[in-house]
């Protein structure tokens, strides 16, 4: 066997590191560079974030390579779903499902959870030091983080609840929804302010009211956990949900209740 | 004709050449020559092959530069990766275009009547004179890739795309700007997961 890197890999190292998750790193690159000056490039198309799905030592190689290669094409097939369906969501650049690599359309912006104040992530280390606010940061300094992108806490509270309404109308399950998964496209990018879904990894498709009302407990968890006096925030966000899902609200509120209350339970025993 | 570099393809891959050319005279005649050269014998046969050594593509289906360099992207990787689902390079870009699986040269090469036509050329970077080699094929204008959206025929396109009923047309149908956006966005995104699309 040629032991010669793949063009994926070479790819990769030519590339800058971002983040590196326990099962994904996180590079942004350039593709598509022209020889000479051109005039009908615009920058912007040209830069991509990749999704390595890197090579897990535990696992047995070519279970390994099937179980990367469905992840792929599971986050792959989620994004166009939710592209047809009208839900922001990153645009895919690339595919290449044998070294477990996604790129995707890069957004200019920030992640709703550093807007909202709650810093960088617990679980992962993030390399780009222009996403780490430093020391502790007041009320005051987040409104500041917001008014650039020239929105309020309550409206991008109503974006966030729009979104995920969109998404479950597609039958969409997120699978992972936190403030980190979620972005602000900035207002001066050419698709405008946008408030964007990331990190489909754990997507998957359901019309089963259960598996709603799982997604929206699971941000509601999280944004008690990262952010303090949540409770208006996040309720805001449910007034949005309700307005985009209309009729189905009734069953998906009905069944939320249900998951607060089991996981209260599992809390009060665990 | 425009040029871009992938360093990190085999140097046989890493260069690739794209020009639009438009008022084409000469498209059924293109057509009728790719079918003679494929059953050509002996060295006329290989002389003829190389010198329609292209994609060609006709250009009202491809909505942005970016939607036609993810499509050749996906092919050259498939190469690379000794996985190509067609024949050759070339063939595999109209193969990555198209959103199904049938008909992709029927549909996304060049047809008789033909006036806008995109030539690709993947080679390595020291392939000399790539636009002599597609003027002396092609009979038009050689015009900027900036003309792209312009000679979109986006019709076509939301319907071999199906989008006509999705949500996201729906939602952005009062702006025609926007809704290019919208196409754009989706076409390119279905181009770059074929690959993967069951
Ligand atoms: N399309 C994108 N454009 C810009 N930054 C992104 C994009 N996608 C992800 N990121 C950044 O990279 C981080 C990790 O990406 P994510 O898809 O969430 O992978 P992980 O599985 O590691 O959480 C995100 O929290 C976000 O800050
Ligand atoms: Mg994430």
């Amino acid at each position: 066997m040629s032991e010669t890197k793949s063009a994926s890999l070479r790819l990769l190292e030519a590339s800058e590191k971002i983040s590196q998750g326990a099962e994904a790193k996180i590079y942004r690159t350039q593709l598509h560079d022209p020889v000479s000056l051109s005039e009908s490039t615009t920058d912007g198309d040209r830069v991509l974030l990749l999704k390595h799905r890197f090579h897990k030592q535990y696992r047995h190689p070519s279970l390994d390579a099937s179980l990367t290669k469905s992840r792929i094409a599971g986050e792959a097939r989620a994004l166009i779903k939710c592209l047809r369906s009208g839900v922001n969501v990153p645009g895919i650049r690339m595919v290449d499902a044998t070294e477990g690599i996604l790129g995707i359309e890069w957004i200019d912006g920030k992640s709703v959870r550093f807007l909202l104040g709650g810093g960088a992530e617990d679980d992962e280390e993030v390399i780009e030091d222009g996403d780490v606010p430093e020391g502790e940061d007041d009320e005051a300094e987040d409104e500041d983080l917001l008014k650039e992108y020239g929105v309020s806490e309550d409206a991008l509270m109503n974006m966030i609840g729009t979104e995920i309404a969109k998404m479950h109308q597609a039958d969409t399950i997120h699978g992972d929804l936190t403030t980190s998964n979620m972005m602000l496209r900035h207002p001066s990018s050419p698709k405008g302010l946008q408030l964007v879904l990331i990190d489909f990894g754990l997507a998957y498709m359901s019309t089963l009211v259960e598996d709603k009302a799982v997604d929206l407990y699971v941000l509601e968890r999280a944004f008690s956990s990262t952010h303090p006096a949540s409770e208006p925030l996040f309720a805001g966000v449910l007034k949005a949900y309700e307005k985009g899902v209309g009729k189905n609200w009734t069953a998906i509120s009905r069944r939320l209740e249900d998951v607060r209350l089991r996981g209260r339970k599992r809390s009060m025993v665990g | 004709m425009q040029t871009f570099r992938y360093p990190h393809f085999p140097p046989e891959l890493s260069t690739v050449h794209v020009a639009l050319f438009n008022t084409v005279t000469n498209s059924a005649d293109i057509r009728s020559r790719i079918i003679r050269a494929s059953q050509l014998q002996g060295p006329d046969g290989d002389t003829e092959r190389n010198a329609l050594n292209f994609a060609f593509i006709d250009a009202r289906l491809i909505c942005s530069l970016l939607h036609l360099q993810t499509a050749i992207y996906q092919a050259v990787l498939a190469h690379a990766q000794r996985s190509l689902r067609t024949k050759t390079v070339h063939s595999e870009i109209l193969w990555a275009l198209n959103p199904t699986n049938n008909a992709s040269i029927r549909r996304y090469g060049v047809s008789d009547t033909a006036t806008s036509l995109i030539v690709v050329r993947i080679s390595s970077p020291d392939l000399p004179d790539v636009q002599q080699l597609m003027t002396s094929v092609v009979s038009g204008t050689l015009s900027s890739l900036n003309q792209l959206p312009e000679i979109t025929d986006w019709g076509t396109v939301k319907k071999y795309h199906k989008l006509n009923d999705e949500p996201a047309l729906k939602a952005a149908a009062k702006n025609v700007t926007q809704e290019r956006i919208v196409v754009n966005e989706i076409v390119t995104s279905t181009v770059a997961m074929k690959s993967v699309s069951s």
